[in-house]
């Protein structure tokens, strides 16, 4: 299903700067795709204001320099304000879930646990979720993994965590039709990844919803302690940043945010919205540390599923910060810009790339006593990340490169290399002892995220929450988050199904009370 | 990088012209970063068959993507790269008072290495903005890509409309 013609409308040709709705939705990814279509099919009058731009299987040519400067944020280049680590993160039609590998978890019971426990969140546990959870994964296809899925990478953790009794499993998809090409990071070129663009977009569209691409929400104007309306920017032509044409989109009973962790506390600290000491603070990153191993055979890790086998063996270690396992693809712009070094020594190992397999360690942030990142919004308007990679973390992180070193030899591999400025080469088990010494530190090891959560936690207690535990805004009735960013730690799954379960939630309480 | 001022500019070697009209970068700063750019990526000369950074336009490329950048982003880029270049950094770094640009091979290899390893934060930031920069551009284009033993994208099968 392609999304209807005619309904999605370019804010750069759009002659009127002004238009009125009741609800303005801000952000087309999982959450904002969700929430227009409840809205919308309720009979709401639904406007969507999109950053990014509308792009189609026509366009996804599955070439690294198209697609990270076309449909992620920043052009590809968003990272913490100290470029430590790098930040993928999609902006356009679909959001996250037209660039992300498909992979669906419920979220953990142990993570909703812990949000009621400690986060006041109330009225969120698997019971009430699971009928959510249950319509998320009719409307996208998810279904179990399939043995056919798992090309060379991934086989190599599956069969490297089987041998050391971790039990890794195959991973439920959001696909139809899979051609298992390895590309779904740059758009599905064949329509099967079951993106929002695809899927609940199309519903609202549907039914009346209006979105509009090039539209950046810049502020959200308010009155007398009500949302009004949401003030967006539109881009300019190829990418000009500098254009200044305002595009106001006035919304009678509410404005939905979902533009994301990172721009939706953004959004709100622009808008003098809430408390500063609450917004953009505890920002999670399941910060993700990769470990490259290098085998005789090829491994050809540009081609196939990217991501069909994780292994949870270490998400719950205790008191120390717990992390689980995954792979990611081995395309050359990647794996360049990841692999340490420069000029011939890094030339040396860029020719090794089909032998290359890619093992992950997210780190689960936000468990324990680790606080996060902050998100801040200075006054020309640039987003900053901060995100201090705390003892915690990197104790997680040395215990991870190790495990998965462990992992990749009995796989196999020839030689696993750490991603240090300073690599450590591994060969065997007596080399391991090695990983012992390493540091880790603000650019001196590759470590990148692509699941961006919290910022503007959820919880009923207005002095430590921003939205209580339906998405509405302690300090603003009419004004709503349904993003990740209302995740009070990160989840210790791959998040798009949790946003979409949680909007869906969200939604119909907002299309109940709004 | 913000807030560091070069003080000991000295003079910028133009190494080659850019080949299409710069939208963010001078001249200068085109010239700093396409000579940190010859370093940073594959060895072109020791391995015949492999294209330079400037056959490449890696330089061009990176002015054109700091032209879709916040400017406030394009504008500490900037400054990294004269504080990168100036004269100064070079004596701090390695102890050598000259540009970068001016700099034998050897002594950029070892700048850019001393801001690597850098004990001071901001110089492994200011390297790594570099570096990732140059081999994003440089090996997402496709004439690498052979080179690499990547063949590709597939063919992509025919969906039915």
């Amino acid at each position: 299903m392609v999304l209807a013609p005619g309904r999605i409308r370019d804010a750069r040709q759009e002659p009127n700067l002004a238009t009125e709705c009741d609800f303005c939705v801000v952000g087309s990814g999982a959450g904002g795709s969700m929430a227009a279509a409840v809205l919308a099919e309720a009979g709401a009058r639904v406007t969507v204001v999109e950053e990014g731009g509308h792009f189609t299987r026509r366009d996804f040519n599955m070439q690294e320099s198209w697609a990270f400067p076309a449909l992620y944020q920043d052009h590809g280049n968003r990272a913490t304000e100290d470029l430590s680590i790098t930040i993928f993160q999609g902006r356009t039609v679909g959001g996250g879930t037209t660039v992300n590998w498909g992979s669906s978890f419920r979220t953990p019971d142990s993570t909703l646990t812990l949000w009621a426990r400690q986060h006041a969140v109330v009225g969120l546990d698997a019971a009430t979720l699971a009928p959510h959870f249950q319509s998320v994964e009719q409307r996208l296809s998810i279904g179990e993994g399939t043995p056919d899925d798992v090309n060379a990478n991934n086989r190599k953790l599956l069969e490297g965590g089987q041998k050391l009794g971790w039990q890794p499993a195959l991973i439920r998809r959001s696909v139809k039709g899979c051609a298992r090409l390895g590309y779904c990071h740059m758009g599905c070129p064949v329509d099967a990844k079951q993106s929002a663009a695809l899927t609940y977009l199309p519903d609202a569209l549907a039914a009346g919803a209006t979105v509009f691409t090039n539209a950046r929400a810049k502020l959200v104007e308010t009155d007398r302690g009500r949302a009004k309306g949401v003030v967006c920017e539109v881009r300019g032509s190829d990418g000009d940043p500098t254009s200044k044409r305002r595009f106001v989109v006035y919304a009678r009973r509410g404005v939905v945010l979902a533009g994301g962790a990172i721009n939706t506390p953004a959004l709100l600290l622009r808008s003098k919205i809430g408390s500063g000491s609450l917004v953009g603070r505890r920002t999670f990153l399941h910060p993700s540390v990769p470990l490259v191993a290098f085998y005789d055979e090829p491994i050809e890790a540009f081609y196939g599923v990217p991501q069909s086998v994780a292994c949870h063996h270490f998400a719950d270690r205790g008191e120390r910060v717990g992390y689980f396992l995954e792979t990611v693809p081995v395309h050359p712009m990647l794996a360049a810009v990841a692999l340490p070094g420069f000029g011939a020594a890094h030339q040396d190992l860029m020719r090794r790339l089909a032998h290359a397999q890619a093992t992950i360690a997210l780190l689960i942030d936000g468990h324990h006593d680790d606080p996060g990142g902050r998100v801040s919004a200075s006054v020309d308007e640039r987003i900053r990340l901060s995100y201090p990679l705390s003892l915690a973390l990197r104790e997680a992180a040395g215990d991870a490169i190790k495990n998965m070193a462990r992992l990749q030899l009995a796989a196999g591999a020839r030689e696993v290399l750490t991603l240090h400025e300073e690599p450590v080469a591994i060969r065997s088990e007596a080399d391991l002892s090695k990983l012992d010494d390493v540091v880790f530190g603000p650019n001196r090891h590759a470590v990148f995220s692509a699941h961006q959560m919290g910022g503007c936690r959820m919880g009923e207690d207005p002095a430590h929450a921003v939205v209580n535990s339906r998405g509405r805004h302690h300090d603003m009735e009419n004004l709503w988050i349904v993003d990740g960013s209302v995740f009070p730690t990160s989840l210790g799954v791959n998040p798009q199904l949790s946003i979409y379960a949680h909007a869906r939630l969200f939604a119909q309480a907002i299309a109940a009370q709004g | 990088m913000g807030g560091a001022v070069p003080i000991f500019l000295g003079s910028t070697r133009r190494s080659r012209e850019p080949r299409r009209p710069l939208q963010i970068l001078t001249n200068d700063e085109f010239a700093i970063f396409a000579a940190a750019a010859a370093r940073l990526g594959p060895s072109a000369l020791d391995t015949p068959g492999w294209p330079s950074t400037g056959t490449l336009e890696c330089a061009e490329k990176v002015d054109g993507i700091m032209a879709g950048l916040h400017p406030r982003a394009a504008a500490e880029f900037r400054k990294l790269l004269h504080v990168f270049e100036n004269t100064a950094t070079g004596l701090f770094s390695i102890g050598s008072a000259s540009t970068f640009t001016a700099s034998s091979a050897a002594d950029q290899d070892r700048r850019l290495n001393a801001w690597r390893r850098s004990r001071v934060a901001a110089f492994r930031s200011g390297y790594q903005a570099m570096k990732r920069l140059t081999h994003a551009t440089y090996y997402s284009s496709t004439e690498t890509y052979a080179l690499v033993g990547y063949p590709g994208p597939p063919v992509v099968p025919q969906v039915p409309a």
